[in-house]
């Protein structure tokens, strides 16, 4: 431990000095008694000051939470001499906050003892986050000497963004061949009336409508819509981050990419994630409940790296994007090269809709000058920007921040109506 | 500590007095608000200084209250460094005040008996008129011992 002296010993030390120095000075006897007492407790306190020895070890419980939810930690402290004061300061990254009264702590500890402090962190936002680095100092009784030591540690704690509610995705214009919960489009085996049609030889006596049958007095089959999965790719904005005040909109992003992932998967549909931004990272459409880890560990190194290089979607490897797969992009539609690759995407007929991370009401408009008259036009460029992508196909939903649904319903309103529009 | 000096003044002294000891406070007060540590120690310094320069114009005999000032500097010293440490606000056991509080008084009272003892010296010495041949050899020899050990523990690391 680094051992170094108190404000207190400096403030002492130039008492004595001024007072003993002051009493030679002035002949008077009474300023050296005044300065007496700070320089025998320099002697005594500098003396008596013993290394402590204290070690800590911080441990939490768990490795991964989801945002907002309470981990419990301890610190085990020991002391080898007694100390008097061991102050504890948890380092804490930001995003990641003391939920029981701040990150410091103070005991006393006898020569070796040993202590449990029960720590309660919380993160306040998704993300990856190194734990466990700790200040100690360590004080004698007179307060004099200082020891310090700053302990690293080794804990990596991984939250979650946090379920957002939505009970209905976006369904996709075509499906794939697997089965799922989606309707096809197409006719097939399966629960969803779709028609009827008459009967040809190789039909199964089970698919015979007989009401309708005896009302043509010839034999007609229902048809089907079968239930088949798709192949949704989330496409996430990393190229700009608009924040203020606790919010920002590429954590809104990731936070709602992980809700839509999540309710896809649990339609049996296959998922893929590709990050578009400065560093590109993407994740292979799959399925299952490995394949949800995998896509919020993806996102969770999700940051902005800025870039100046133009971007666009030949980077992305065609693996990624398979034939007839929905691409969902979460973006706040402030970079012209996220824009610039929805359109190529949907040029490629891929059908694209887009949950726009409304980054306006984290803009102030300004008062003076022309500062209102540039927001308004940017807004309005923003309007003109979202009606260019609609009559291109691309459905978008505004988003800011709360519950997803109502920007899905606006994207499937759209969809409902504007299904036909074409490049 | 300062209105005992400014009380006993009269005249020029008492009314520069008032003025010095308002300084001594305001800097105490900017210390503790701001948290500048070493205001504290130039706060006390004018406190006593103004004791000391009364004693010095008005030339008086031994005076019997030096222990208590001294007390009363102490007192004040550690009460204004205890609060700057507790800027930090460090999530302390409890009962942890009341043990610091009474470590102070202990130091006060510590600090009270010394400056008796001194004070009883002196005037036991003054009457074989070698008061301040000793006190002066005392004061020198205890300044640089205490700046040798502040030298030595601001500059000694890695213990």
């Amino acid at each position: 431990m680094t051992r170094s002296g108190s404000p207190r010993i400096e403030s002492h030390a130039v008492l004595a000095a001024l007072g003993l120095v002051g009493a030679l000075a002035l002949r008077r006897p009474e300023v050296a008694i005044l300065a007496a007492p700070f320089a025998l407790l320099l002697v005594v306190g500098t003396r008596a000051a013993r290394n402590p020895g204290v070690s800590v070890e911080v441990v939490f419980d768990e490795e991964r939470t989801v945002e907002g939810a309470d981990v419990h930690g301890t610190a085990r402290v020991r002391a080898a001499e007694y100390a008097d004061r061991v102050e504890l300061l948890l380092d804490l990254p930001p995003g990641v906050e003391s939920v029981d009264g701040g990150a410091a702590r103070a005991l006393r500890l006898e020569g070796g003892a040993e202590r449990e402090i029960p720590l309660t962190i919380r993160a306040t936002r998704w993300g990856v986050f190194d734990l466990g680095d700790v200040e100690v100092r360590a004080r004698d009784p007179f307060r004099l000497v200082v020891w310090a030591e700053r302990h690293r540690g080794r804990h990596r704690l991984k939250a979650y963004p946090s379920e957002l509610s939505l009970h209905r995705v976006l369904g996709a214009v075509e499906t794939q061949a697997f089965a799922g919960s989606e309707v096809a489009r197409v006719k097939g085996e399966g629960i969803e009336y779709s028609d009827i049609r008459d009967f040809v030889p190789g039909d199964r006596v089970r698919a015979v409508n007989w009401r309708a049958s005896a009302r043509r007095q010839t034999l007609v089959v229902n048809e089907r819509h079968p239930e088949r999965n798709t192949d949704v790719v989330l496409l996430l904005d990393s190229f700009v981050d608009a924040r203020k005040g606790g919010r920002s909109v590429l954590e809104d992003a990731v936070r709602g990419a992980a809700v839509i992932a999540a309710r896809y998967l649990a339609r049996r549909d296959r998922v893929g994630l590709v990050s578009f931004g400065g560093t590109l990272r993407w994740l292979q459409p799959g399925m299952g409940v490995a394949q949800r880890y995998r896509l919020i560990e993806t996102m969770l190194e999700t940051g902005v790296e800025p870039t100046y290089t133009w971007a666009d979607v030949s980077r992305i490897p065609g693996r990624i994007l398979p034939p007839k797969a929905l691409v969902v992009g979460l973006t706040p539609l402030l970079d012209p090269r996220f824009v610039s690759a929805l359109e190529n995407l949907r040029a490629r007929r891929f059908d694209v809709a887009v949950v726009e991370v409304d980054p306006v009401p984290l803009v102030e408009s300004g008062t003076s000058g022309v500062e209102p008259l540039a927001h308004r036009l940017w807004v309005l460029h923003r309007e003109t920007l979202r009606a260019r992508l609609e009559r291109q196909g691309i459905g978008i939903g505004r988003w800011s921040g709360g519950a997803l649904e109502p920007a899905l319903e606006e994207v499937r309103t759209y969809r409902r109506y504007a299904r036909t529009a074409r490049v | 500590m300062a209105a005992v000096p400014v009380a006993r003044a009269s005249g020029t002294l008492q009314s520069t007095g008032v003025r010095v000891a308002t300084v001594a406070v305001v800097a105490l007060i900017a210390a503790l608000v701001l948290g500048w540590s070493f205001l504290v120690p130039g706060a006390i310094a004018l406190a006593g200084g103004l004791y000391a320069a009364q004693l010095a114009i008005d030339d008086t005999a031994l005076d019997v209250s030096a222990p208590v000032i001294a007390a009363g500097l102490v007192l004040t010293a550690e009460l204004a460094h205890w609060s700057l440490e507790e800027r930090d606000r460090v999530l302390g056991d409890p009962g942890d005040g009341l043990r610091h509080g009474a470590f102070v008084a202990l130091l006060v009272i510590a600090a009270l008996l010394v400056g008796a003892a001194l004070l009883a010296l002196v005037d036991a010495v003054r009457a074989e008129s070698l008061t301040l041949d000793l006190l002066g050899a005392a004061a020198a020899a205890a300044t640089l011992v205490g700046i040798a050990l502040a030298a030595g523990v601001r500059g000694r690391s890695g213990q």
